[in-house]
């Protein structure tokens, strides 16, 4: 039976996008968890609605392609479903999620790999349609262009953690908590990550004096 | 400050993680050193630009879709309960270290009663039972009450390393990231 929320198109999350939700959303989180373990799908519905975005850029900044995205966002909060009666609440419900969402993608990641034609296909397209429009950019001097252009260059590991903190303003114990590594090596790769591309950026700014 | 300990701390410093003093120290290297106000400059061009970062709008029917998914596949309703000790797996290796343990603790326990200690301790006129035997003497004619705190304290570290011997490495994980996600974070 389709429910009347699958009439409806997805409106805005219940949450601010940047920061940590607030004491209110975690208490709804948490009576919507309790409905969903008992099986009600109009509660995960709402869950799914509050959380998407934020979800679905995370899986995003990780595989950088929007289908595939969207797939891998579908699989987690299908496996989340499905995984919420072994839910303890030992963790926040958004942190558990976004764990499972990053184990997604990190799946669909080996699963390129393994798949080496697939693999070039991808990456030629992206690195063609991104020097297209970054190099664009680049000509007007546009510093932002060059960080978003090495981003995408930068190894899944480094693009998750600066994600995690620069869009999803998230502290570096919750992105330990997400991503099930020590708080020294959250700092390890976010300092190297930032460390790149700010040398990106000095080579780049480097080459524009000397161009003159 | 130096400048290679300046450079570490920047990171931090833009992530708020530095104490007030840290601050002040880090802020008055950085006005004094180009360097260092060039490397701060760079990083938090590159912080800005990672804010500037859009979030991408999820495709449109992406809820329906997950919905059309949670209904056309029901949840299996056998759910296993909670097995509290499954993670209870202590090594061979483990096992041997808590027996070791025990004994110790046990014969601690054992000395302390006198005949058993005549019994055990060597009762000869050798140096190492002299050895034993002033050890003891000096142990008895300090402080009674501080004697027996440090024989409690002793006894209760042993207890804590055997039950952390027994548990296994599996459940000492969990224990200890239990333990860490309670300590306050600075």
């Amino acid at each position: 039976m389709i429910r009347e929320y699958l009439l409806q198109p997805p409106h805005s999350i219940g949450m601010s996008i940047s920061g940590v939700p607030s004491a209110e959303a975690e208490l709804d989180d948490a009576a919507l968890v309790t409905a969903s373990r008992t099986g009600d799908q109009d509660a995960f519905a709402v869950l799914v609605q509050r959380h998407q975005r934020r979800v679905f850029n995370l899986v995003f900044r990780m595989l950088q392609q929007y289908e595939e995205a969207n797939e891998v966002t579908q699989d987690a909060f299908f496996s989340a479903w499905q995984g919420l009666p072994s839910f303890r609440g030992d963790a926040r419900f958004s942190t558990w999620l976004y764990r499972i969402a990053y184990n997604c993608a990190l799946k669909q990641l080996e699963q390129r790999k393994r798949d080496n034609a697939i693999q070039v296909a991808i990456q030629a397209e992206t690195v063609d349609n991104d020097d297209d429009c970054v190099d664009a950019e680049i000509e007007a001097h546009d510093r932002q262009a060059v960080v978003h252009k090495y981003l995408l260059s930068l190894p899944a590991k480094y693009r998750v953690v600066l994600t995690l903190r620069h869009l999803q303003e998230m502290t570096y114990e919750e992105m330990a908590e997400i991503l099930t590594m020590p708080i020294g090596t959250i700092k390890t790769h976010l300092f190297r990550a930032r460390n790149l591309l700010k040398e990106r950026l000095e080579a780049f700014e480097h080459d524009w004096k000397t161009r003159g | 400050m130096k400048c290679s300990k300046a450079t570490h701390m920047l990171q931090l410093y833009m992530d708020r993680q530095l104490t007030l003093e840290q601050i002040r120290v880090l802020e008055a290297h950085v006005y004094a050193c180009p360097v260092c106000r060039e490397e701060l400059f760079l990083l938090e061009e590159v912080g800005r630009s990672l804010s500037m970062l859009k979030q991408v709008a999820e495709p449109a029917d992406l809820t329906i879709n997950i919905m059309r998914r949670v209904a056309l596949n029901p949840r299996e309703q056998h759910v296993r309960e909670p097995q509290p000790f499954v993670l209870f797996r202590p090594s061979l290796s483990e096992i041997l270290a808590a027996f070791a343990l025990a004994t110790v603790a046990m014969l601690g326990i054992a000395l302390e009663q006198p005949s058993v200690r005549t019994a055990v301790l060597p009762g000869g006129h050798n140096s190492v039972s002299l050895f034993f035997a002033m050890l003891w003497n000096s142990l008895s004619s300090t402080n009674n009450e501080a004697l027996m705190l440090s024989l409690w304290i002793i006894g209760a570290l042993l207890g804590i390393w055997i039950t952390l011997a027994v548990a296994g490495s599996d459940m000492r994980n969990v224990w200890f990231r239990a333990v860490v996600n309670r300590l306050p974070v600075w």
